[in-house]
C-alpha cells in the first residue's frame, strides 16, 4: 500500500503545489441494549481513501472506495485545485517523516471475542434495568474500531499508523408520569478494553442518582457561581475556548486576529490550558496528526494569556506560527481541519472545600450531557447539579444549562483546584459536518463567577 | 446485491434485506468571501441485515468486491444477536414521487461559483467587514433495496443544498447571520436567502438588554425546527416502545393546542426525505402526527409496527439520529422525514407587531445536549431579537431560553403564523415546513 501511494503522489506532484494520498481500513464492532433490547450487534469493514492537492492556494479533494481508481481521483483533485487557486500556496515547513506506528496496547479488545462483550454488556445493561421498578429502559453501548492508516505527501512523508478507539456507556433511564431522565457511566480508551470492565458499582451510583433526578426540582433559570466537576470543566474548556483557538477560524480573519492577539489576557493568572496529542492511553491521543505532522503538547494559556492556537500545516503557514498536528478528519470522506485532541486546565492550588466555603448561593454543576459553540458564546449542560447553600452542598436539581461568553468567563475563574482528572466517554466532538471526532478532556475542579444558567 | 442475499441464504440465513448506496458528492466552499475549495466524494456501500435460527445478524461494508466478508460478519453476529421479531418487506406497489424519476441533474460547477460569488458580493456590499461564507452541495444518490421476501426496487435522487453567512466582528462583538436553503430540485432560491442574512446582521447589529423571568417569545421557523426535536423522539415509534415517550399511551387523546396540526410527508414534493420507500423497504407515506391537537399516529418502523401492534408509516431509516444522512452503520429505526405544520391566521408581521414586550428567538445552541426525549429544551439564544411595543429593538445576547414543548403547545400557545417556511440546515437534513408560533410565559434567563 506505501508504495502504491508513494507511486500515485510521485506521478501527480508537479501538476501542483503540494498533494497528499491517503487509505484507511476500519473495523468496527458495535453492541447496543435499548432497555432489554439487544438494538445493534454489528460488524462495519470501511475501507477507502483520499486525494487532496493544493495548487496556488486552492484546495481540490477526492474521496473513494475503489483503490482500483485512485489515479482518477488524483487528477480530479488536481483539476479541481486548479478550479480554485488564484493566490499562492502557504504550507508551513515540516521536515518529512518517514514511520510506522504501530500498536502499543494494554489490554487488546480485538482479543476479546464478540460473544464475551455481548455478555458483559449485557450484564450491565440487566444490573441498571433491575435497580428498581422505575428504571423502564436503558441505553447502553459498546464499540471498538481497529483502523490502519497510510499517508503519503508530495514532500517525501511515508506514514502508517494503527489505532484502537474504544469507548460506551452505561446509563439508567428512570421514567415517572410522562416525564424521563437519565445518568450514565461513560468510557473510553485508545490502548485498553479494561476500561469497560468493573463499572458494577459505578452503574449502582448513577442508577440511584436517575431516580432522584427524577423528583428534583428545575434550576431556577439566573446568574450564580458555580462549580464545574472535572468532567464538566473539560467540556467547559473545550467549549469556551478550545473551539476559538483552533486556527482555522482565524487564520483569514483579520478582526478575529485583533481579538485573539497572542499575549491577550484572557483569564486570571491561575489559569494555564494546553491541547496535547501525546496522553498515550486516551481517545485523544494521535502521533501523527492527517496532514503526517507529529503531534504535541500545545499551550493555549498561560498564566490567563493566550499564547498558542491549534494549526494544520496552511493556518500555520498562513499567520507565520509553527504547525502544532491538529489537522485532523473524522475519516478518509472528510478533508482535515484545525480540531483537539486532549484539552486541559492545569491544576490550580486551593481544594474543592476551599471553593465551597464562601459560596451563599450557587451551583455545584456535576458530569457532563455536552455542549456548543459559536466562537464568542458557548453553552453546557451537566447531567447532574446540585444547589449550594451556605457554604454547603444541597437539595439536587436538573436541566442546568449553563452559558457564557469568552471574553467574560474565562476571567471570572476566580478558583482552580488540585484535583485534575482525565476524562473520556464514548462521543466525540462535531465541527464542519464532522461528527463524532474521538477527543478528550482533563480538568480540575474550576469555580466561575456571574455565571448564566437557564430555567424559569 | 442478488448475490449476497444468495450467499447469506446459502449460508443458512432464513431470511434477509440488504441496503445498498451509492453516493457521489460535490461540495463547492467559499470562506473568508473567497472560493476556498472543491471536493467530490464518491461511496459505495452496503448494509445486510439477516436472520439466522431465528437471531438478527448486521454488517456493514464499503469493500463490496470481497461479498464473502459482509456475509460472514452478519452471520456471525447473528450467533449472538437479538431474536427477530419482524418480517423483511415484500413486494408492494410503490407511490410515484419525483426522487424516483431519475431526474438527476448533472452538477454544474461553474454555475455554483459564480452565483455564490454574487450572493457574497451582495452580502459584502451591505457591509465589508462581514466575514462571508457560502457554499453549494450536491449529492446524487442511487438507493437499492433487496429482501428475500420478494421486495427489490431502487430509487434515484438529488439532494441539493446551498448555505451563505457571514461573521461580522466588532471589538469582541461577534454577530452571525445564516441561512440554508434544501431540495431535491436545483433551484437556490438565492434573493429571498441573501435578503435574509442580510437581514439578520441589520436587525441584530445593536445590542439590547432583556432580563430573567418569564417571556413572550416567539420562536421563527429555524428555531421550531430546534426545540421539535423533542417531538421527533417523542412519536418515535422505538421511544414508545422502550416507554420513555411522555406521548405513551395517547393515541387518541388531545395531547396540544387545538390549532395544532402536525403531517410527516414522506411523499412532499422535493422533501430532502422523500422517497418511493423506506430503507426497510415499506413504502413511504403521508402521516398525520397531530391533528386539531389530537395525537393521531406514532412513525413506526417493521419491528415497531409488529411489537406495538401500530399500522406501518414508511419511517425506517438508516440514518444518524436526528442528522438524517445516510448512515450504512445505523441500524434501520423509525424517524422523522419531512414535517409540514399547518399555519394560523396571521402574517408573523402582524403578530410581532402585536407583541408588547417579549423575544424573538431564531437561533439557538446548545439544544441537542438538553434532555429531549422528556421535552425539555435549554439552549443559548444565538441568535435573537427584542420586540418593545411590537418593533425590533435590537439583539439579545448571553440570554438562555428554555421550556418543556409538551406544555408550552398544551398551555402557552398564543399564535401560529399563516405563513409556513422551509427550513433547512446544515448537516441535518429533513425539508420541513414550519410557521413561527407565539409562546406566552417562556423562560428566559440572562445576566445580571
Amino acid at each position: 500500500m506505501k508504495d502504491r501511494l508513494e507511486q500515485v503522489v510521485k506521478k501527480f506532484a508537479s501538476q501542483c503545489d503540494y498533494l497528499e494520498a491517503h487509505v484507511e481500513e476500519t473495523e468496527e464492532s458495535r453492541v447496543t441494549f435499548s432497555g432489554p433490547r439487544l438494538e445493534d450487534l454489528g460488524r462495519k469493514v470501511d475501507f477507502g481513501g483520499n486525494v487532496r492537492a493544493l495548487y496556488k492556494g486552492g484546495w481540490g479533494f477526492a474521496s473513494f472506495n475503489s483503490l482500483d481508481r485512485i489515479e482518477e481521483f488524483a487528477q480530479n483533485a488536481i483539476d479541481q485545485a486548479k478550479l480554485v487557486g488564484a493566490e499562492t500556496s502557504e504550507l508551513a515547513p515540516v521536515d518529512p517523516v518517514r514511520d510506522d506506528v504501530l500498536l502499543d496496547l494494554k489490554n487488546d479488545p480485538r482479543e476479546v471475542p464478540l460473544e464475551k462483550k455481548v455478555e458483559i454488556l449485557k450484564a450491565y445493561n440487566e444490573q441498571a434495568l433491575g435497580y428498581d421498578e422505575r428504571i423502564v429502559s436503558t441505553s447502553t453501548r459498546y464499540f471498538d474500531r481497529n483502523r490502519k492508516f497510510w499517508f503519503a505527501n508530495s514532500e517525501g512523508s511515508l506514514v502508517y499508523q494503527e489505532r484502537i478507539d474504544l469507548g460506551g456507556v452505561v446509563a439508567p433511564i428512570a421514567a415517572k408520569d410522562g416525564d424521563s431522565q437519565y445518568f450514565g457511566v461513560p468510557f473510553g480508551s485508545s490502548d485498553d478494553f479494561g476500561v469497560a470492565l468493573g463499572l458494577e458499582g459505578k452503574i449502582d451510583e448513577v442508577a440511584e442518582i436517575t431516580l432522584g433526578k427524577l423528583d428534583a426540582p428545575k434550576v431556577k433559570g439566573g446568574e450564580y457561581t458555580v462549580i464545574l466537576d472535572p468532567r464538566l470543566g473539560g467540556t467547559f474548556i473545550h467549549e469556551a475556548f478550545g473551539h476559538l483557538s483552533e486556527g482555522d477560524n482565524v487564520y483569514e480573519d483579520k478582526n478575529l486576529q485583533e481579538v485573539m492577539t497572542l499575549g491577550r489576557q484572557f483569564g486570571r493568572p491561575i489559569l494555564n490550558v494546553y491541547d496535547s496529542g501525546l496522553d498515550k492511553g486516551l481517545r485523544g491521543y494521535l502521533v501523527y496528526d492527517d496532514e503526517g505532522v507529529p503531534t504535541e503538547k500545545t499551550y493555549l494559556i498561560r498564566e490567563g494569556a493566550l499564547v498558542g492556537r491549534l494549526h494544520s500545516r496552511e493556518t500555520a503557514g498562513k499567520m507565520g506560527e509553527q504547525p502544532t498536528g491538529n489537522a485532523r478528519a473524522i475519516d478518509y470522506r472528510f478533508e482535515p481541519v484545525c480540531r483537539m485532541r486532549n484539552t486541559c486546565i492545569e491544576n490550580g492550588t486551593c481544594s474543592f472545600e476551599d471553593m465551597l466555603a464562601d459560596i451563599e448561593l450557587g451551583v455545584y454543576a456535576i458530569s457532563a450531557q455536552g455542549g456548543q459553540t459559536n466562537g464568542e458564546m458557548f453553552t453546557f449542560t451537566a447531567a447532574n447539579a446540585y444547589m449550594i447553600r451556605d457554604g454547603k452542598i444541597a437539595e439536587m436539581v436538573r436541566d442546568v444549562t449553563l452559558t457564557g461568553n469568552v471574553f467574560v468567563t474565562l476571567e471570572n475563574i476566580d478558583m482552580i483546584a488540585n484535583d485534575r482528572r482525565p476524562h473520556d466517554g464514548p462521543g466525540g466532538c462535531g465541527k464542519a459536518g464532522q461528527f463524532p471526532l474521538q477527543t478528550s478532556h482533563e480538568s480540575p475542579h474550576v469555580r466561575i463567577q456571574n455565571v448564566v444558567i437557564g430555567g424559569e | 446485491m442478488r448475490e449476497i442475499i444468495e450467499k447469506a441464504m446459502a449460508k443458512g440465513a432464513s431470511g434477509c434485506e440488504v441496503f445498498f448506496l451509492n453516493s457521489l458528492r460535490t461540495s463547492v466552499d467559499f470562506e473568508t468571501g473567497r472560493l476556498k475549495g472543491v471536493s467530490r466524494t464518491e461511496e459505495r456501500g452496503a448494509a445486510l441485515r439477516l436472520v439466522k435460527d431465528g437471531k438478527v445478524g448486521l454488517a456493514t461494508s464499503t469493500k463490496l468486491e470481497d461479498t464473502d466478508r459482509i456475509v460472514d460478519d452478519a452471520i456471525a453476529t447473528s450467533a449472538h444477536g437479538e431474536k427477530a421479531a419482524f418480517d423483511f418487506a415484500g413486494a408492494a406497489e410503490l407511490p410515484d414521487v419525483c426522487a424516483a424519476s431519475g431526474e438527476v441533474r448533472e452538477f454544474d460547477i461553474d454555475t455554483a461559483i459564480s452565483q455564490t460569488e454574487a450572493e457574497i458580493a451582495q452580502i459584502l456590499d451591505y457591509e465589508g467587514e462581514i466575514n462571508a461564507e457560502g457554499g453549494t452541495f450536491l449529492d446524487l444518490q442511487e438507493i437499492r433495496v433487496a429482501t428475500s421476501a420478494g421486495f427489490d426496487a431502487t430509487y434515484k435522487r438529488t439532494l441539493y443544498k446551498h448555505y451563505l453567512g457571514g461573521r461580522l466582528i466588532e471589538g469582541t462583538n461577534m454577530l452571525d447571520g445564516g441561512g440554508y436553503y434544501g431540495s431535491t430540485v436545483v433551484d437556490a432560491k438565492p434573493e429571498a436567502l441573501v435578503h435574509d442574512v442580510i437581514q439578520q446582521f441589520k436587525l441584530g447589529r445593536k445590542n439590547v438588554e432583556t432580563k430573567t423571568g418569564s417571556t413572550t417569545v416567539m420562536f421563527t421557523p429555524r428555531a421550531v425546527a430546534d426545540v421539535f426535536m423533542t417531538l421527533y423522539l417523542g412519536v418515535s415509534g422505538s421511544i414508545v416502545d422502550r416507554g420513555i415517550s411522555p406521548l405513551q399511551g395517547k393515541i387518541g387523546e388531545t395531547v396540544f393546542d387545538e390549532r395544532v396540526t402536525i403531517m410527516d410527508d414522506g411523499l412532499l414534493a422535493s422533501g430532502y426525505e422523500t422517497a418511493p420507500f423506506d430503507d426497510e423497504g415499506v413504502p413511504m407515506q403521508t402521516t398525520v402526527v397531530v391533528e386539531n391537537g389530537v395525537l393521531r399516529n406514532f412513525l413506526t418502523d417493521l419491528r415497531t409496527a409488529k411489537k406495538l401492534d401500530l399500522p406501518r408509516t414508511g419511517n425506517a431509516l438508516r440514518a444518524k439520529r436526528l442528522v438524517l444522512t445516510k448512515d450504512l452503520g445505523k441500524v434501520p429505526a423509525p424517524e422523522v422525514t419531512n414535517w409540514v405544520m399547518a399555519g394560523g391566521e396571521k402574517p408573523h408581521e402582524e403578530l410581532v407587531a402585536g407583541i408588547h414586550d417579549g423575544v424573538i428567538v431564531d437561533r439557538i445552541m446548545g439544544i441537542l445536549m438538553s434532555n429531549l426525549t422528556a421535552g425539555d429544551f435549554a439552549g443559548n439564544v444565538a441568535y435573537g431579537l427584542k420586540v418593545d411595543g411590537g418593533k425590533v429593538t435590537g439583539r439579545v445576547k448571553d440570554t438562555m431560553v428554555s421550556g418543556n414543548i409538551y406544555k408550552l403547545l398544551r398551555d402557552n400557545l398564543l399564535e401560529i403564523s399563516s405563513d409556513v417556511e422551509l427550513v433547512g440546515r446544515l448537516g441535518f437534513f429533513g425539508s420541513h415546513y414550519f410557521p413561527y408560533l407565539l409562546m406566552k410565559d417562556v423562560p428566559i434567563a440572562t445576566k445580571g
